[in-house]
């Protein structure tokens, strides 16, 4: 076992009440600390379960998932969920001061980090204004942002630029990178394989709730004689549809 | 603390954001408890303070319906319009028309038939103690005096009236009876006997019951005030449920078990934010009660003595349309499931619990249904200190249902969220 591993999955199953097939089977991961790690696969593959269980929303049926360089996980954490996952009754500073507090920040460094964020996510102009009137973008960058408010050294994204305009992707990518480059390790799942490529140093391919491939991104596309990701992906888990 | 805090004030702020439930919370009980103040008002009135209208058509020819009159207006019971224009058909016509809720039709063979059925029963004592020899021979002709009521006066309301009447009439009987023995044996009527008559009958003292020494004054405001602040504090439920389930759908549950908080610490935060809402619905309308009604012509509001025990029946109410809430909230899928099981369920608890309209109204069976209904103990919660001035000792049986009741809404809520996995 290599030393920086932060994160080890071993033997991981979910099965989850009533279902006839087990939506993770024997799931095998390291993640190394300051990973891009990207977890990707066709819908219904166990890419929410398996980030799910990681963050300690649901169980496991059998197996474990280690953290090995980090107590209290729940502070180190971070989780941007696909849905929006705030208050949009409130405005941006409103619900940066209430999950801020829920993560134990002190007033002090709520204040602080409001001011350190919100130029970085563009949100200066609005963070006074209730954000059930923002756009898809802004709510994004909203969701992220309480993700990332406590600064946690790992962060788990689920499909993150879903449904977003270029400007804020863009935006979301260059502050995920500038957080891993400041050490955070970063485990992300999306539907935008090319996005997906650019931006993480590994990837786990999921499938059937299977690993069926797991390395850097340059050693499986070398691997599997592949262009690109996209080729990868139709390679390994076929061209049939998966949501039918 | 400072995490309680926090949490506190961004439910207080969703909560003003919520105009729609706060209209509902505070908008609505203040409508409904004027307007079923004013509506009830009248027909408090009627039973409890106003004379009661009558119109009399005096046709006798004697003396006798005069004095029968006379007796009925000596009660201060009635007010009396008297016509002796109108014949017993258009008595019964003009009841209606003039507003009245009695009539009294007397005939002309009033007085007659009265002496007449004096004379003949003094006459048949006589014979009877033999004191007399004659024969009775006499036919008896009844006496008849026509009573009209309007429909609506319930029957057993008609027949007080009726009651009351008929004892005017036996006391005129009486004195005519006891004047036709005394003549009928040869001897002179005694001087002031009816008077002797009249002033020496049993008396009936009336004494509202209570506990205390202050009398209880039941009226609209003293029910109407503490029934629909506690049918507001349930109506909660649209606004605090719909919270916990638009929550729990927002995705913000998800992310707040990946955070190192516990949930109950929100739900009490949330709990907080209504109690202290439903704490303030109690200040907006029983100081409605207390200071605006009698502008407008309706009685004040009268506080109880006990007010530890007040203060106790209003915050374990609190919680309890604050539990209440959170359970519907949580049991529900969707704000629209949340706010149609919630609006229908408090409705019926409303109507089981005698807010709508009053528990002695209902039917035995009924009656016993509404033991079910947490409405109904709040709801005796307060007529215990608003009607009987009773103190914490007699609430203990409703407080103790309240609690349980308390606790069952949030054992089911726990054990709702915990198998969603939401705890």
């Amino acid at each position: 076992m290599s030393s920086n591993i932060c994160i080890e999955i071993h033997e991981l199953s979910k099965k989850y009440k009533n279902a006839t097939h087990n939506s993770l089977n024997k799931v095998n991961i390291n993640i190394k600390a300051g990973d891009k790690f990207g977890v990707i696969g066709p819908n219904g593959a166990g890419k929410t379960t398996l980030i799910s269980i990681i963050c300690g929303i649901i169980p496991g049926s059998s197996g474990n998932v280690n953290f090995l360089q980090t107590e209290n996980i729940k502070q180190q954490l971070g989780f941007v969920p696909q849905d929006y996952a705030f208050y949009p009754q409130l405005t941006p500073v409103q619900n940066f001061e209430y999950f801020g507090a829920l993560y134990n920040l002190n007033k002090k460094n709520i204040s602080d980090r409001i001011d350190n964020l919100l130029p970085i996510l563009g949100l200066e102009k609005v963070a006074n204004k209730k954000i059930n009137t923002f756009s898809g973008g802004m709510k994004r960058r909203v969701n992220l942002g309480i993700g990332i408010f406590h600064e946690p050294s790992i962060l788990l994204l689920d499909e993150p630029t879903v449904g977003v305009d270029v400007q804020s992707k863009n935006a979301i990518m260059k502050l995920l990178h500038e957080l891993n480059k400041n050490g955070t390790t970063i485990i992300y799942s999306s539907h935008h394989l090319s996005e997906a490529e650019e931006f993480c140093n590994t990837i786990a391919l999921i499938d059937h709730g299977e690993i069926i491939a797991n390395d850097s991104t340059s050693v499986l596309l070398k691997t599997y004689h592949s262009k690109n990701l996209q080729s990868l992906f139709i390679q390994l888990t076929g061209t049939e549809y998966r949501d039918v | 603390m400072f995490k309680l805090k926090t949490s506190i004030k961004k439910e207080f702020l969703i909560l003003l954001n919520d105009k729609v439930g706060l209209s509902i919370m505070f908008g609505l009980p203040i409508v409904l408890v004027f307007l079923m103040t004013i509506i009830q008002d009248s027909a408090y009135k009627i039973v409890n303070e106003n004379k009661v209208k009558i119109l009399i058509s005096n046709q006798d020819k004697g003396t006798l319906g005069t004095k029968f009159i006379h007796l009925i207006e000596d009660s201060k019971s009635f007010e009396i319009e008297l016509d002796n224009q109108l014949s017993l058909i258009a008595t019964n016509r003009e009841l209606l028309k003039r507003d009245k809720l009695i009539a009294l039709y007397i005939p002309e063979v009033f007085s007659a038939s009265m002496e007449e059925k004096a004379n003949y029963i003094s006459k048949k004592m006589l014979v009877d103690l033999g004191l007399a020899s004659d024969t009775i021979t006499d036919k008896l002709s009844k006496t008849e005096i026509t009573f009209f009521h309007d429909p609506i006066l319930q029957d057993n309301y008609a027949s007080s009236i009726m009651g009351l009447i008929s004892t005017f009439l036996g006391s005129i009987e009486q004195n005519l009876m006891v004047e036709r023995v005394y003549h009928q044996m040869g001897f002179e009527n005694p001087k002031n006997l009816e008077h002797t008559i009249l002033e020496n009958r049993t008396k009936i003292t009336k004494i509202a019951s209570s506990t205390s020494n202050k009398v209880p004054n039941p009226n609209s405001t003293q029910h109407n005030v503490p029934a629909w602040t506690i049918f507001a504090m349930f109506f909660m439920v649209l606004s605090l449920g719909s919270n916990i389930t638009q929550e729990k759908n927002s995705g913000s549950f998800i992310r707040l078990k990946t955070i190192p908080t516990h949930y109950s610490m929100i739900l009490i935060s949330k709990m907080l934010v209504y109690i202290f809402a439903a704490l303030l619905q109690v200040i907006i309308i029983f100081s409605i009660g207390k200071f605006i009604f009698p502008y407008i012509g309706l009685p004040d509001l009268e506080m109880p003595t006990h007010f530890g025990a007040f203060v106790l029946i209003v915050v374990l109410s609190s919680i309890a349309a604050v539990s209440y809430a959170v359970m519907i909230g949580s049991i529900s899928k969707t704000p629209e499931q949340n706010n149609g099981i919630g609006s229908i369920s408090v409705m019926i608890f409303a109507a089981l619990g005698g807010i709508w309209v009053p528990l002695f109204a209902l039917p035995d069976y009924m009656v016993f249904i509404s033991n079910f209904s947490p409405m109904r103990w709040c709801l005796e919660g307060f007529y215990l200190l608003f009607l009987s001035d009773n103190g914490l000792k007699e609430l203990t049986g409703v407080v103790i249902s309240i609690i349980i009741f308390i606790i069952v809404c949030q054992v089911i809520t726990f054990g709702k969220l915990k198998h969603e996995k939401l705890i």
